[in-house]
Parts: structure tokens; C-alpha cells; sequence
């Protein structure tokens, strides 16, 4: 039945009420040590991972700051992605869902809590890598950190909406770690977050470009070298307005993977599980 | 205006007809239950009222709003509690309280919803240690905490003892008193005739009687029953005030029945015919039919698979 998923994504939402739900979620989420591991265990063990990239190259950079700033944006995918989809097919299956919209809050802060969980802790661990990146691996401080954020605040739109698509499809939550594959495989892969695109072949690199993941990749170490890193782009030094004007198409399949992913979440997700 | 109004409700899942036109009003501080086995349609009802889903067909209307489309509106006036919903495991049952009071405008005090409920020394113990009519007194807690005005109540009691059912009985005839409007559904006849003013009997979707339990109970009559005597035809068994013998055949014997209205005049004539035959009734009994004569009744008018 239709009702039984979702009704609007975008209504009215008091902010007192997310922050509760933010709270909530914040609460079960240092109970739950699985989901913590995914959240700081996973971030440690890619960051620790960058130091042994040092003193090679790729792409004419550094190849510790390359997959550094590439890792930038990934940490999304297991932050806001594979967290929120694990969280809401879990709480779809044991019913507790179900129980949050049986109260006075709407469907909106139900997931906008989820959501400013997630996405505060993808923030605060890519600060933490631009950190280390800026001071044990040898990096520059970020160029343009507003173009950088932009870009993070609209990948967590993008990715959490893919979250909620791919829960409904989630029968339960172990199935969850098996319906992430396509999304994390495709965003590690074909993002260009460990190597560059640029010796695919022409289309394959504009396909590549229009992956959920590449914008992020793309805005992310365009805004952190100030250059221009975008598909296709010349990799010289570029200023803070150029740096927008370059982005522009990044922001554009931002913007195509949104609505793909309001549609799809629309379609598939789930408030209850299905009927025995 | 009708706290809950239901006009010719349908709701469907897929091409099964879960709820199949149903109507019924609930006045300002009344109690109304939905009696029916399981499978009748009460939850799809309910949480329609409740406004999870939209209807199929018909109108519903909660306090004057549409539940779904005004979800917003109308929820902080009601308590919800669902047949099945999950607690947080990790939580307390303090910390599910207090996390469900940020949800909830003008919430009540912890300690006094938990002591309503029944519940005030378990505050430390994590919700998946309680026992299942434990977790149905926390769900009614939580149920209560905005002090709704209209209550819905999903199988209440299921799982809890009897000393507990009583207590849930009485917290909620309290609920009555003080104004609150109630819809509960059951399939224990006794919660129905104890606490509602009014009730329906729902059967695979559709109400087949409603009304006080007065009403319903006497739409069906009394019954009086004995074992026909040997020496007596079936042909020549009476009329009583108008109501005509049914026979069933028990271990062997043929049993007449009579439905009737009113047992004091026809048992009189019962016993009157009796005595003139100078007969023996065996087995002679007569009572006044109860809720459960009604409910079996419907349940058994419309048979599993039965086409409609
Ligand atoms: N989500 C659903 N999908 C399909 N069928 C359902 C669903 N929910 C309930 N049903 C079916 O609808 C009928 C009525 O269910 P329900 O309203 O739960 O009845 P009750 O609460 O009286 O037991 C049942 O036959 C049930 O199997
Ligand atoms: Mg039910």
C-alpha cells in the first residue's frame, strides 16, 4: 500500500524535534559498537592507510594527498550511506520505526534527525583528515573550504536520499551489508577517490563523471589544492571564483543525482516491513 | 461534531479488501470498542483513524481532521497504541520516557506516567528485560504522556496476566471519567463488556452489530432449550409468544430451541403446555443470550472462505 511508505520528504519540521531525534540517534549510536566501528573504526583504518602512500605520485600529486582528498569525500559513503541504511532497515524490521511515527513527529524529523547525525559525523571526520593531511602527511591548507563544504553539505543530501532508497530494498539489516555493494563499489572504483580518471577513454570518463560520488571528489580537491580537478579539467591553479564556475558542473549531477534519489526514495522506501 | 466519525470506510492491500465499508461514530468522552477475531480488520481501521494510512474509500475524521492529510495538527491531541511497535533495546525504560517526552508537547512527569501505568520500580531496567505485559504498560505510558483527548487503544491487554488486565481496566475507565475519548479493539469479550458504553462486532472487514451491549445482546434474543420427550411428535411441540421450535439432534436426541424476546412469558407458557401434557423437561435450560452467543453468532454466519 502506498501510504505505508513515503508520504513527503519536505515538511514543515520544528527544530527542537530534529535535535531530539538527533539526540536519540547520537545515544543508540554509542550503544551500538557494530555501527561505531563503521563510523570511527573504518575513517582510522583508511587514514591509516594514507601514510603508507607517501613519497609516490599519481596524477602529478602526491598520491597520499590525492587518495587523502579523494578519501574526503568517500567517508560520506560510510558515514551518512551505509550508516543511514543499516539504521533504517533495522528499526523498519524490529518495529521501532514505526513506533517514532506514532507520536507528534512527522515523517520529515524522523529522518532529519538521522540525517544531522550522519552528517555531523562526516563533517567532523573530514575535518579531522584535512587535519592530518595538513599537518602529518605534508599538505597545503584547504584553498576554498566554503566550495568544500558546499559540496560535503550537498553530498550528504544526495547520499542520505540513496540511503533511504536502498533501505526499502533492504530486506533486513545483514542484507544491508550486501545491498550497499553497488553504491560503495561504484563510489570507491569508478569516483576517481584513489586514482585519476584521466587515462579512461573519453566517454567511460565523462560515465565516470556522473557517478553519485564523483561530484564530491571532483568539488573537494578542486576547493582543497585550488585547482582545477574537475572531469577533464587542467589541474592549474585556479581563484575562488573560477574554482565555483569550474564546479558548476559537478554541482549540476548533484543536483540530477538529487532528484533521482527523492524519486527513488518515493518509490522504495518503507515505513514497515513487508507483510509476512 | 462527532469526536470520530467512519462513513463507509474500504481500505484495500493489493487486491485483498482488508476493510470492507464500514461506519461508526464515537461521541466526545465516550469508550468504543471494536470486538473481532483476528484478521476482522480492526488495526487497518485503526491506524487509519490514526492517520498512517490514507483511506481507500469513504471519509474519515478525527476531532474534525482528515488524520492524514493533518497528521501535523491532530496528532498531539491523540495517544497511539499500536497492536506491535518496537522499544530502543539499549534504552531504560527512564530513557525511553524521557527521550519520548522531547517528542511530545507539554508532556506529563516521568514518575507519574510510570506510576499510572504500573511501572514506577522499573525505571533501570532496559526495555528488550521486560515482560511482555510490561512492555504493554510502557506502551501505554508513552501512549499517555501528552494527555491525548482521544486515545487509541490496539489490543491493550494481550499478553498481560489478569491482575494486570484489571489494572489496565481501571487506569483506563479513569481516562473515561476524566473526559477522554477512547477506541479500543479486543478480542476478549469480557474487556468489551466491561469498559465500553459502546462496541461493534467486526467479521473479515465489515461490522455485522453495534451499539451498547445492551443493544446488541438483545437484538439476539433469549434462548430456552430442552430434550424433546419420547412420546411427543415434533409437530406437536408449542409455539412460544409467536417463537417456533428449532430442533438440533444431541447424543442421539432431538433438542428443541427457541429464540425468543423476553423469558419470563414464554418459559410460563413453556411450563403451562407442560403441565397440561403432564410432561418432564429434561434438561430444561434458559438464559438471557450473552455477548458471546452474539459474537460466536456472527462469526459463524460468515465461515472462513464463505463467499460474501
Ligand atoms: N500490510 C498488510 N499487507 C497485506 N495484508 C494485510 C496487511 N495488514 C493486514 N493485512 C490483512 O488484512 C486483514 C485485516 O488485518 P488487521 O486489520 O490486522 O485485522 P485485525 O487487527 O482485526 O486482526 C488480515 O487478513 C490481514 O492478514
Ligand atoms: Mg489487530
Amino acid at each position: 500500500m502506498n501510504s505505508s511508505r513515503l508520504k513527503d520528504l519536505v515538511q514543515p519540521m520544528s527544530l527542537s524535534h530534529v535535535l531530539a531525534v538527533a539526540r536519540l540517534d547520537l545515544t543508540l549510536l554509542l550503544r551500538n559498537r557494530s555501527v561505531l566501528f563503521s563510523v570511527v573504526g573504518m575513517p582510522l583504518l583508511f587514514g591509516g592507510m594514507l601514510f603508507g602512500f607517501r613519497g609516490q605520485e599519481t596524477g602529478g600529486l602526491d598520491m597520499a594527498l590525492f587518495a587523502g582528498t579523494g578519501y574526503l569525500a568517500f567517508f560520506l559513503v560510510f558515514a551518512v550511506f551505509m550508516n543511514l541504511v543499516s539504521v533504517f532497515t533495522a528499526r523498519r524490521e524490529d518495529l521501532t520505526l514505526k513506533r517514532l511515527r506514532s507520536g507528534s513527529l512527522s515523517d520529515s524529523e524522523v529522518f532529519g534527525g538521522s540525517l544531522v547525525v550522519s552528517g555531523a559525523i562526516y563533517l567532523i571526520q573530514a575535518l579531522l583528515l584535512v587535519v592530518v593531511l595538513g599537518t602529518a602527511l605534508g599538505g597545503p591548507w584547504p584553498a576554498n573550504p566554503l566550495l568544500m563544504l558546499a559540496g560535503m553539505l550537498a553530498g550528504v543530501v544526495v547520499f542520505a536520499l540513496l540511503a533511504f532508497a536502498i533501505s526499502g530494498l533492504t530486506p533486513n539489516a545483514d542484507m544491508a551489508q550486501l545491498t550497499v555493494v553497488p553504491v560503495m563499489f561504484a563510489s570507491m572504483a569508478g569516483s576517481g577517490v584513489m586514482f585519476p580518471l584521466e587515462f579512461l577513454p573519453g566517454a567511460a570518463r565523462e560515465a565516470a563523471g556522473m557517478l553519485p560520488l564523483s561530484p564530491l571528489v571532483d568539488i573537494v580537491r578542486t576547493g582543497y589544492f585550488g585547482q582545477d580537478h574537475t572531469v577533464g579539467g587542467t589541474q592549474s591553479d585556479i581563484g575562488f571564483v573560477e574554482a565555483w564556475i569550474r564546479c558548476l558542473k559537478p554541482f549540476a549531477v548533484f543536483a540530477l543525482w538529487t532528484v533521482v534519489g527523492l524519486w527513488s526514495a518515493r518509490r522504495w522506501f518503507r515505513w514497515e516491513p513487508r507483510h509476512a | 461534531m462527532q469526536t470520530i466519525l467512519v462513513n463507509e470506510l474500504r481500505q484495500r492491500y493489493g487486491d485483498f479488501e482488508a476493510v470492507g465499508g464500514i461506519s461508526f461514530e464515537v461521541g466526545e468522552g465516550e469508550l468504543f470498542a471494536l470486538l473481532g477475531t483476528n484478521g476482522a480488520g480492526k488495526t487497518t481501521t485503526l491506524e487509519t483513524l490514526e492517520g498512517f494510512r490514507n483511506a481507500g474509500s469513504g471519509t474519515v475524521r478525527v476531532l474534525g481532521h482528515d488524520p492524514y492529510r493533518e497528521r501535523r495538527a491532530l496528532r498531539p491531541q491523540l495517544g497511539i497504541m499500536l497492536q506491535e511497535a518496537g522499544f530502543f533495546a539499549d534504552l531504560t525504560v527512564a530513557e525511553t520516557v524521557d527521550q519520548w517526552r522531547r517528542f511530545t508537547p507539554s508532556p506529563r512527569e516521568r514518575d507519574e506516567v510510570l506510576g499510572m501505568v504500573g511501572l514506577p520500580q522499573q525505571t533501570e531496567v532496559r526495555t528488550r528485560q521486560l515482560s511482555g505485559g510490561q512492555k504493554r504498560r510502557l506502551d501505554l505510558a508513552l501512549a499517555l504522556l501528552g494527555r491525548p483527548r482521544v486515545l487509541f487503544l490496539d489490543e491493550p491487554t494481550t499478553g498481560m496476566d489478569p491482575e494486570a488486565r484489571h489494572a489496565t481496566w481501571k487506569i483506563v475507565r479513569e481516562l473515561v471519567a476524566d473526559g477522554t475519548t477512547v477506541l479500543l479493539t479486543t478480542h476478549y469479550l469480557e474487556e468489551a463488556e466491561q469498559l465500553a458504553d459502546r462496541l461493534a462486532i467486526m467479521h473479515r472487514g465489515r461490522i455485522e452489530v453495534a451499539g451498547t451491549v445492551a443493544d446488541v445482546v438483545a437484538g439476539q434474543g433469549d434462548r430456552i432449550t430442552f430434550r424433546v420427550p419420547d412420546r411427543v411428535p415434533v409437530s406437536d411441540l408449542p409455539t412460544l409468544c409467536g417463537a417456533v421450535a428449532d430442533i438440533a439432534v444431541e447424543s442421539g436426541r432431538a433438542v428443541a430451541g427457541y429464540r425468543v424476546q423476553g423469558l419470563q412469558a414464554s418459559l410460563y407458557e413453556l411450563l403451562r403446555w407442560a403441565e397440561h401434557h403432564r410432561l418432564e423437561l429434561d434438561g430444561l435450560q434458559a438464559r438471557s443470550a450473552s455477548l458471546e452467543d452474539v459474537f460466536l453468532h456472527t462469526a459463524a454466519a460468515t465461515p472462513e472462505g464463505a463467499v460474501r
